[in-house]
């Protein structure tokens, strides 16, 4: 009895299986995109490193996902924030990974990348080799050499700690870049990038978090408003036209206390603003008033993310579902009509057009 | 092949096992001993129906350097999802979440009131003598709010006779160290104890790095090459400190008095992910534990009656530093949050036995919370500095009455009602009821069935947490039903076969969900609605091979489809009907044990199947988390000499070295090692 035992028990430990699971490499496939196309950059989940780059052609209505691992067998990161594109090269910039990958716009091979970063937001170029990052939870700037991938130096915010630094979007207009200070904060910073200190600001409502720049040179923001609770403070939130001859606000609409605004976006010709409140908006730049009624009304869709065709004025809406699944993007004619809609990775939160 | 191996093991499964009564010295002095099987009889009333798995002292005290964590993984059937060595460690049962598992110790409910949840990496498995799951229906009869179950963990005195004394020191791969010291005094009336564990380790095992390349540049900053970077693990040092000081009185005349404190002091870094570029010495990312918790105990017995009283406090310190340096060598922080818990306990009991046909027991507990968060410093508009924090104070009451009724031998009913209350919300009645019945004698086959409604109360972080705490969440509800059957056989001193299989089933409403919102932070929201179901299959084998040859077996297999059975949130949601992220469908564990004489060798090997980390359930290139299965062993000596008992023990953990990834970006330690020594004095002392 004891021998049929133990040979039993031999038997099931060989049974079994020992050694099944492998941490897969990826394997590099080669890409050559031309023409007109469109970066959605795909948060993914915070602390789980799945953030993807997917690249959508709408012109044969196409898109690839994970273009980035397919390309570079290797991850993106850990909560991709924006990518920008400057001279066929694209910078897309992984917040929680503390890196900016440069990468090569038609075969998503990287070329560089830039590291040393707090936790990186947003960047812009104010040269071939000078160009400022933004970040979240440092209340620097930071000034990079995108040639060398190295950081070169800072610019301080006064008024700010690190724990409640934060420093997003930029815009330029001649010499100065504006620059809106969103989490906690409720400023537009004016920097002279010749000798790259902040030469003036502008406080607007609490939390702005999107800036653009339209074709009369007005600097465009809303702010969100904060929230129910918040130390900060709890306001109406509004969208802003800014002056910046004058660096003052021009003209301050209001929504409804409670409402969510956010990504404002612009078309090619910058003469009309975009935004999400719920619904999908649309105004004239030169607008005195909100309009009534939406662009796209909300349709069930959780929107996240917008952009708008500089070539054809399409509208592109993204959907990030229950934020665990690949997102949905929609794609809208400027008459409203919905001409395609294509999955990609997880939380579609911004785009770059090539 | 896979899914071949897999049937294969739930088919052999019943047939396996482990149950080991004595200890290793013990089959050194006094031979081996395997167990009566106990005839059904003599079943307790008190577990009429239930569903539980109990663990022995052997898996318990296997070595100090085990979690409860690392335990459950290797000996039962329920989820443990680890982030990495001495990381947060969850568990869940029957495809539900970590917030569904309610867990206490010495009857004091231990979630932490603020997340809901228990991380079972902070429990050292030598501070527990005597855990048990309750599955599903079985944790009402505990505790409300287990809709995946209850986890009861407890100690027990050390039964001494004088004073003894025994120290085992561990040390490891990665400059691991673990000690542990027991100093126990006992006589007739008194037993006491103090207990003391400390681990330590830098925890920067080696690993390849497949998420990420290093690149190799040319003078003109062009790539020339790029390479997947052998890296260590960064940032993943832990420091934990826990003492556990025990006293009970024994009257002898049928009152205990019972004293347990237990002290942690916890300081762990964070490790990084596999994509992150940052340098590890530029950041400093550290969550720090000071908590302390104490139980006082008092039962009074008589023959057919008991009445017990406890109370309770837990104070609970955390702080979680994100530290930069921003370039002077001074360490800037960037979060800086810290919480302060303090709870009051106290419970009431009693049970009452009519004849020999029925058992009543009623419970009154109250935990009484208070918490203050703090988890940003900001400046305000003013200039002025303010904490982004809530401070709130929420009693949890909870009453049951229970009648268990066993009208003949064969058969058993029981019925719990159970109320509770949080803060000045009653949630609904919590009924629960459960049936057993011997089918037949030979062999000890017993039917149980039980079935409860339960809901759970959404913690504090998810009502008032800043920002994101959603005031107006639901209370999430379920029924659970199950069913199954048991076994048992043997002969006294040679064998003993028993095993178990139960189906279940739950339906859960209005599961809470932290989601990211458009303004940068996430907020709780009740969104789905999850159908879990499957089956538990566990078996024990014990056998003494010949006088001096011992062999263990046991086994655990689950099949658990957790199905998001909610409407679709949007057009294009994919998640509807099916499995839920991170939730495997299969998983098994066994552990293997052969002694002879001294001598014990030890084979775990444990198995999860593929975990979804969509809810679509797409497998992306990305999102990838392939089966895991794991094999440790451990070879023990234990010598008696005349002044002392000794053991020597080796381990290898990940005997095959596997890569593998238990969470996205997480890496796990490869093969490893670690050596251990004991000895316990002999000082004329006497077991008892």
């Amino acid at each position: 009895m004891a021998r049929r035992f133990v040979g039993l028990a031999l038997l099931y430990l060989l049974l079994l299986p020992c050694s099944c699971m492998r941490w897969e490499y990826g394997l590099e496939e080669e890409f050559d995109v031309s023409g007109e196309g469109l970066f959605i950059c795909n948060e993914g989940n915070f602390q789980y490193g799945n953030a993807t780059l997917s690249y959508y052609d709408p012109a044969t209505k196409t898109v690839q996902n994970e273009v980035f691992y397919r390309s570079n067998a290797m991850k993106l990161g850990d909560v991709v924030q924006s990518m920008t594109i400057r001279n066929g090269i694209g910078w897309v910039v992984v917040n929680n990974s503390h890196v900016v990958f440069a990468i090569d716009i038609d075969t998503f091979k990287e070329v560089g990348r830039i590291t040393n970063l707090t936790s990186p937001r947003y960047i812009h170029f104010i040269s071939d080799e000078k160009a400022y990052i933004t970040q979240i939870w440092d209340n620097r700037i930071f000034i990079v050499n995108p040639k060398r991938y190295e950081v070169t130096g800072y610019i301080t915010v006064p008024e700010m700690t690190m724990e409640s630094g934060s420093t997003e979007q930029m815009v330029q207009y001649g010499k100065y870049l504006y620059v809106n200070c969103w989490s906690y904060q409720n400023r537009i910073l004016k920097i002279d990038t010749e000798s790259d200190k902040i030469v003036d600001e502008l406080t607007v409502g609490i939390q702005p978090t999107s800036l653009v720049l339209d074709c009369n040179n007005k600097l465009w923001t809303v702010t969100d408003g904060g929230y129910e609770g918040s130390p900060y403070g709890h306001e109406t939130p509004s969208l802003y036209r800014i002056d910046l001859e004058e660096f003052a606000v021009e003209q301050q609409f209001e929504f409804e206390f409670g409402d969510w605004p956010s990504e404002v976006q612009l078309n090619g010709t910058r003469d009309k603003i975009y935004w999400l409140n719920d619904d999908v908006w649309e105004m004239d730049v030169t607008a005195e008033r909100l309009p009534v009624r939406p662009f796209l009304p909300y349709n069930g869709t959780i929107y996240y993310g917008l952009t708008v065709c500089p070539h054809t004025g399409d509208v592109y809406i993204a959907d990030a579902i229950d934020y665990v699944q690949q997102g949905m993007i929609y794609r809208y004619s400027k008459e409203r009509e919905l001409l395609d809609s294509f999955y990609v990775g997880i939380i579609p939160g911004s785009f770059c057009w090539k | 092949m896979k899914r071949l191996l897999i049937y294969i093991l739930a088919a052999i499964a019943p047939y396996l096992a482990a149950a080991q009564e004595a200890s290793t010295r013990d089959w050194v002095h006094k031979g081996i001993n395997i167990p009566e099987v106990r005839v059904y009889g003599q079943r307790p009333m008190k577990e009429i129906g239930s569903q539980q798995t109990k663990f022995d002292t052997v898996a318990l005290k296997e070595n100090i350097s085990l979690s409860m964590a690392d335990v459950l993984t290797f000996n039962s059937s329920i989820f443990v999802k680890s982030y990495g060595r001495a990381t947060l460690s969850t568990v869940a049962f029957r495809g539900t979440s970590p917030s569904h598992t309610q867990v206490s110790w010495n009857g004091m409910k231990i979630n932490n009131p603020m997340l809901g949840m228990t991380d079972f990496s902070m429990i050292p498995s030598y501070f527990i003598d005597d855990a048990s799951l309750l599955h599903g229906t079985s944790s009402v009869n505990e505790t409300g709010g287990g809709l995946g179950g209850a986890v009861r963990l407890s100690t027990k005195p050390a039964e001494a006779r004088g004073f003894g004394l025994q120290y085992i020191q561990g040390v490891g791969s990665f400059c691991t160290f673990d000690e542990f010291l027991r100093l126990t005094y006992g006589n007739d009336h008194w037993q006491v104890s103090t207990r003391a564990v400390y681990s330590s380790s830098p925890n920067n095992y080696k690993y390849r790095n497949h998420d990420k390349k290093e690149n190799i540049y040319d003078e003109q900053m062009n790539i020339i090459g790029q390479y997947y970077p052998v890296e260590r693990n960064r940032s993943g040092a832990y420091r934990d400190l826990h003492i556990l000081q025990e006293a009970y009185y024994n009257s002898g005349r049928g009152d205990r008095v019972g004293l347990n404190a237990w002290y942690i002091n916890s300081n762990r870094e964070l490790p990084m992910l596999t994509v992150d570029y940052g340098d590890d010495t530029d950041f400093d990312n550290r969550q720090r534990e000071h908590t302390f918790r104490g139980v006082i105990s008092w039962d009074h017995l008589r023959k057919n009656w008991k009445v017990g009283a406890k109370a309770g406090y837990i104070y609970t310190w955390m702080a979680y530093d994100y530290k930069r340096d921003v370039g002077n060598g001074t360490m800037a922080h960037m979060t800086r949050s810290r919480s302060r818990i303090n709870t009051i306990y106290g419970q009431a009991e009693g049970e009452y036995y009519l004849g020999k046909k029925w058992l009543f027991t009623a419970n009154l507990s109250l935990h009484q919370h208070f918490v203050e968060s703090e988890d940003k410093n900001i400046i305000r508009q003013d200039g002025n500095k303010a904490i982004v924090g809530y401070i709130k104070a929420r009693p949890e009451f909870s009453a049951s009455l229970s009648a268990k009724w066993r009208p003949i031998e064969r058969l058993g009913v029981s019925v719990v009602l159970r109320e509770e209350l949080f803060g000045r919300k009653w949630i609904p009645l919590i009924p629960a009821l459960f049936l057993d019945g011997v089918i037949s004698p030979k062999g000890n086959i017993i039917a149980k069935a039980s079935i409860s409604r339960n809901f759970r109360f959404p913690s504090l972080n998810d009502l008032y947490f800043l920002p994101g705490g959603n005031p107006d969440l639901r209370h999430e509800s379920g029924w659970t039903y199950d069913a199954g059957l048991s076994f048992a056989v043997g002969k006294q001193g040679v064998y003993k076969l028993s095993g178990s299989a139960t189906w279940f089933e739950s339906y859960i409403k209005d599961w809470i969900i932290w989601l990211p919102t458009t303004k940068g932070f996430f907020s709780p929201e009740n969104i789905k609605d999850v159908h879990a179901y499957g089956v538990e299959v566990k078996a024990d084998l014990n056998v003494a091979l010949s006088k001096q040859w011992q062999l263990g077996l046991n086994g655990t297999f689950s099949w658990t489809p957790s199905i998001n059975c909610g409407e679709p949130r949007t057009p294009a949601d994919q998640s509807v009907g099916k499995q839920l992220p991170y939730v495997p469908r299969y998983s098994s564990a066994i552990t293997g044990r052969l002694s002879w004489r001294g001598w014990t060798f030890l084979y775990k090997w444990c198995y999860y199947s593929e975990r979804y980390t969509m809810s679509s359930n797409d497998i992306s290139l990305t999102g990838k988390l392939p089966p895991y299965f794991m094999s440790n062993i451990s070879l023990e000596k234990a010598l008696s000499v005349r002044w002392a008992e000794l053991s020597f023990k080796g381990t290898i953990n990940n005997l095959f070295d596997e890569e593998y990834l238990s969470v996205l970006s997480r890496p796990m330690p490869g093969i490893n090692f670690e050596i251990f020594v004991g000895i316990t004095p002999k000082w004329g002392c006497k077991k008892r």
